[in-house]
């Protein structure tokens, strides 16, 4: 946030700019732009040019195979009664509503335990960190399959202690949970940003905290929480956004269907069978705007409601 | 080729450059210009389907989808057509059945549709409908020698969109291992009903070691489906293309699965989930888990393969006790088509020519797609067939004079069918839904699929 008024004060510097200054400036500008270029284009072509198309095709009916045609509001009308749509929502809430603060409570666990000074911090950080860079790939969720699969080795272990477990990714009342606690094994990376935003906080505050005879639950309520919540937010934020587009861990661990009885059938996955599935392409992309809104109000409510919780020390 | 080359004054120190600054800032701008430039015409170059080069080769795109097994046997097919056309390069697109149809959807979609595409009978009807096949009629296949029904599955209103690459039918498919293993004899085909397969079925899963079952369960796909249907009297499809049954006739067919459920004749519905998304190498029959299981009478080979081991072709079994009322039929295991959008029409007719009729096809591929459409080329390969395929074709002709009436094709929107039935038969096995609610919301939901 300070660099940020940093930034605007410099540009708000007083006295006039020199006719000099004005040229140099345009140049630069123009450079800027063309250094720009090679990202512009690719977003306009890759990222707002399809994404005004599936705005069009939101309200027509296309298969695919024949142009579309324009329909209006049916999509979203149609969307009302898609019984599989509201469970599909249903499970996706429960995924983020559940997923994240969970994520995120065991991210700063790990992170305050490893601010602690540990010895050999950055093996311990790259360790913690890794599963972030495998939990979204084809790899693990297959490596997840195996683990708690009927055969699988949580059943194997449970075995030996004469317990009978579910398939749990099998069994529709188990497998959403074991889909969110691999989500939840993935929190490296917020645990990296929590660990970067303890390092932050003063020690004279702890310091004065501990000359008043404040115990350690005390500190981490008045102090670290409290100087932590924007880095809470930001993680907030970006891993709700992320959490609700989460896609590829359910489709390897269903075998692309959200089996079984659809518990794993996040938003995303209905969307993708209804697109290239099953050949109804304009109500898929009417599924993809419903879903930016629920994300924008999602990131709204998150913003209003920071006012509230977050604190800025500034 | 570095992205921005070093303005000349940087690389020579000794030179004195005129206007210093300007020089280098335009030399950048240069590059920058240069590397947009470059990353527009990589992203242009990613799409465009395939051309004829200057040499007047042509290149066509052939998909399909199968094992292994089938990879080889095509590829050996397609060789052996370069080899006559030498001007005709046919590059191969292969996967997996579940991949398959996401794939080809998007793929036409986007006016990138491989010139040759193995077709089911559940999509045929779809792609001919919305005019994305070729009516291989208009370029001189020679149709004479294929089997009536077989090509009569191709037509439809929209001409001869598919030439049927292969003859199969529904059947059980039995381990023997696993029988010997348990002690238990094998079923007489001709004379068994479902309370038989009920009965020996529990028998091996009582007799055999934990995590092994008698047979594996039906309720993932539509031909066990379609068989039951069919002995009760019903169908799948009605010839206009409506859904031929009630909730109560499905119902049924799910309680008789509850029935093998708890008896154990069949896996627990966990295992069942998981073995759906086992490929064909590691189904429950292949690995020694199962000692029945339901498949196509073409896939015999590729398990006996995955097996390491012989199986055995069995009918299905009937309510009556005889063959006569097992009501199978001839399917065409999957078709041979091509894109509507071909650039090459002639050509890709060509390929699909020599694949039905030629000896030479026939020699390669064999019995994977099934039984062979073309009456000479299955004489002509008779002696070239491995003991797996004798097995197949024994049973196809075994079975001829057994069959029910050829079933309606499919309509439009049958593509979603089998996952609506998958999807049901756990909440089923399950117990989160009683087989009546299954049955109407089912029914409910194939209705609107295919009606859209």
């Amino acid at each position: 946030m300070s660099a940020i008024s940093e930034l605007s004060s410099m540009s708000r510097r007083k006295g006039p700019v020199t006719d000099e200054e004005k040229r140099a400036n345009r140049r630069d500008n123009k450079a800027a732009y063309i250094f720009l270029l090679p990202w512009l284009v690719g977003l306009v072509v890759i990222t707002v040019g399809p994404m005004l198309m599936s705005l069009y095709l939101a309200f027509t009916d296309y298969n695919l195979l024949q142009p579309p045609e324009w329909t209006g509001l049916d999509n979203f009308t149609r969307m009302l009664g898609d019984a599989r749509l509201h469970n599909s929502l249903r499970v996706t809430f429960t995924y983020v509503l559940v997923g994240v603060p969970l994520q995120l409570a065991v991210a700063l666990l790990i992170a305050l335990v490893l601010d602690k000074g540990l010895r050999g911090l950055p093996f311990y950080r790259s360790v913690f960190y890794l599963p972030s860079l495998l939990g979204g790939s084809v790899a693990v969720a297959i490596l997840w399959k195996q683990i708690f699969g009927t055969t699988g080795l949580v059943n194997q272990v449970l075995a030996m202690f004469g317990i009978a477990g579910p398939g749990w990714i099998s069994d529709p009342s188990t497998s959403l949970g074991s889909i969110i606690l691999l989500h939840v094994w993935t929190f490296g990376s917020p645990m990296i940003i929590f660990l970067a935003g303890l390092r932050q906080i003063p020690n004279m505050y702890y310091e004065a905290a501990e000359v008043d005879g404040a115990t350690t639950l005390q500190k981490f309520w008045r102090i670290t929480l409290p100087m932590l919540s924007p880095i809470i937010f930001f993680n907030l934020v970006l891993q709700i956004i992320g959490s609700f587009q989460s896609f590829t861990q359910a489709f390897i661990v269903s075998g692309g269907n959200g089996g079984p009885s659809d518990s794993t059938m996040f938003f995303t996955l209905y969307l993708y069978q209804k697109g290239f599935g099953q050949f109804d392409m304009g109500y898929a992309s009417a599924m993809a705007w419903f879903l930016l809104v629920i994300i924008g109000a999602f990131t709204a409510i998150n913003f209003i409601a920071s006012k509230y919780w977050v604190f800025y020390d500034d | 080729m570095p992205f921005f080359p070093r303005p000349a004054s940087a690389s020579a120190p000794g030179a004195a450059p005129a206007k210093p600054g300007r020089a280098k800032r335009r030399l950048r701008a240069t590059g920058a210009v240069a590397a947009a430039a470059a990353a527009v015409l990589a992203l242009s170059a990613c799409g465009g389907p395939a051309q004829s080069s200057a040499d007047g080769t042509v290149e066509l795109r052939f998909s399909w989808w199968g094992s292994d097994k089938r990879a080889q046997v095509t590829q050996a097919a397609i060789a052996a057509f370069e080899a006559e056309n030498p001007n005709i390069k046919i590059k191969a697109e292969y996967g997996d059945w579940s991949g398959y149809w996401d794939k080809l959807a998007t793929q036409v979609a986007a006016n990138d549709a491989p010139d040759i595409i193995q077709m089911d009978e559940k999509y045929i009807t779809e792609y001919s409908s919305r005019g994305a096949l070729l009516d291989l009629s208009k370029y001189g296949i020679d149709t004479s020698k294929l089997d009536e029904a077989a090509l009569n599955a191709g037509k439809n209103e929209d001409g001869l969109t598919g030439i049927a690459a292969g003859i199969n039918a529904a059947t059980i498919l039995a381990n023997p291992a696993v029988f010997k293993a348990a002690g238990v004899a094998l079923p007489d085909d001709k004379t068994w009903t479902w309370e038989d397969f009920e009965r020996i079925s529990a028998e091996v899963t009582a007799k055999s070691p934990k995590g092994t079952y008698g047979a594996a369960a039906y309720g993932t796909d539509e031909a066990s489906l379609g068989v039951w249907l069919r002995q009760n009297g019903k169908s799948l499809y009605t010839s206009d293309g409506k859904l031929g049954f009630e909730p109560s006739d499905i119902a049924g067919w799910w309680d008789f699965l509850k029935q093998l459920s708890e008896k154990k004749a069949v896996p627990s519905a966990s295992e069942v989930v998981e073995a759906e998304a086992a490929p064909l190498d590691q189904s429950g029959l292949a690995t020694g888990k199962n000692g029945l299981a339901f498949w196509w009478s073409n896939q015999l080979p590729a398990l006996e393969k995955a097996a390491g081991s012989e199986l055995k072709v069995l009918r299905f079994p009937s309510k009556t006790g005889k063959a006569a009322d097992t009501q199978l039929w001839y399917k065409a295991s999957q078709f041979w088509s091509a894109s509507s959008r071909t650039k090459h029409p002639e050509e890709a007719a060509k390929f699909i020519n020599f694949l039905a009729n030629d000896t030479k096809a026939g020699e390669a591929l064999l019995a994977d797609r099934g039984v062979y459409p073309n009456s000479e080329v299955r004489a002509a390969i008779q002696s070239k067939l491995t003991p797996a395929d004798v097995k197949v074709v024994k049973f196809i002709d075994q079975i001829k004079s057994e069959l029910g009436e050829a079933p309606a094709p499919p309509p439009k929107g049958a593509g979603a069918i089998q996952e609506i039935i998958k999807r049901y038969s756990s909440e089923v096995l399950f117990n989160r839904l009683s087989t009546q609610d299954a049955g109407t919301k089912a029914v409910d939901e194939m209705k609107s699929a295919i009606s859209s």
